[in-house]
């Protein structure tokens, strides 16, 4: 019964520890990355990985409450990303002055093709 | 004793999947060129790699409270994820100026690859051309 117990908790560090390299991994695209998008998906991701090792931390610790603390993790992370969403699409729209609302894409590729004839 | 080493196997097995999920989104993300690619990647790990590693937690609690908790996670998880994805594709499609552009594929030793984007710098305009010709069909 030791033994299991011992197998357990390497796996489970294991896992914490791999997890945590990858972590490192996406802050450096998080850093690198061109766009904001790019930082988007990878903040994104960070955040899926730490409520994974959260979950992991609470069937190896044995805490029940920090099942909780990754649902309120996850929710806080999802909201983050819309708001960020949000926030970049209005910025780029009222730097360009076009309109806001879902048509704004065609409305885009109009004008991109208009700029283009002028070009030619 | 012999029915808690198949649990442990089954249990381990689970959570290396869904870390070699993960490995391969980041993997993914750190080498794909263009972000929409990129999501591609991560709605990978955002899906099964977090269902495969709770699903070997779960294994592990057995049937109680705290895997109530845990699967709860996975059941909010699938429902936000494609939701923020989708925010963040309308974001890359309103926020990228050459989304239209189609990529263009050189022949390096008869292997196709993609060009550079230095390299795309210089054909600009045969890509361009090839553009407006499919944009007048698609739209």
């Amino acid at each position: 019964m030791e033994l299991i117990q011992q197998a357990y908790n390497g796996m489970m560090t294991a896992v914490i520890v791999i997890l945590a390299g990858l972590i490192v991994l996406s802050i450096i695209r998080s850093i690198l990355g061109p766009g904001i998008s790019d930082r988007i998906i990878a903040v994104n991701m960070i955040g899926t990985m730490v409520i994974m090792i959260t979950a992991v931390f609470s069937v190896l610790l044995n805490e029940n409450y920090l099942a909780d603390v990754c649902l309120i993790y996850a929710m806080i992370s999802f909201l983050g990303v819309v708001v960020l969403c949000k926030v970049y699409t209005g910025v780029y729209l009222q730097r360009k002055h076009m309109k806001a609302d879902l048509t704004a894409i065609e409305d885009n590729l109009k004008k991109q093709e208009e700029e283009e004839e002028t070009q030619i | 004793m012999t029915g808690a080493w198949i649990r442990f196997g089954i249990s381990a097995g689970c959570m290396v999947l869904g870390l070699v999920f993960m490995v391969s989104a980041v993997f993914g993300v750190n080498r794909f060129k263009h972000a929409l690619n990129r999501m591609h990647a991560a709605a990978l790990g955002d899906t099964l790699g977090i269902l495969f590693v709770i699903l070997g937690l779960i294994i592990i609690r057995g049937f109680s409270m705290d895997s109530l908790k845990l699967s709860m996670v996975i059941m909010f998880f699938w429902i936000a994820s494609p939701v923020s994805g989708h925010m963040i594709s309308r974001l890359e499609a309103m926020t990228d100026e050459r989304l239209g552009e189609i990529t263009v594929l050189e022949k390096n030793n008869g292997i196709l690859v993609d060009m550079p984007d230095e390299a795309r710098e210089d054909v600009k305009t045969p890509a361009k051309k090839k553009k407006a010709k499919r944009g007048g069909k698609d739209r």
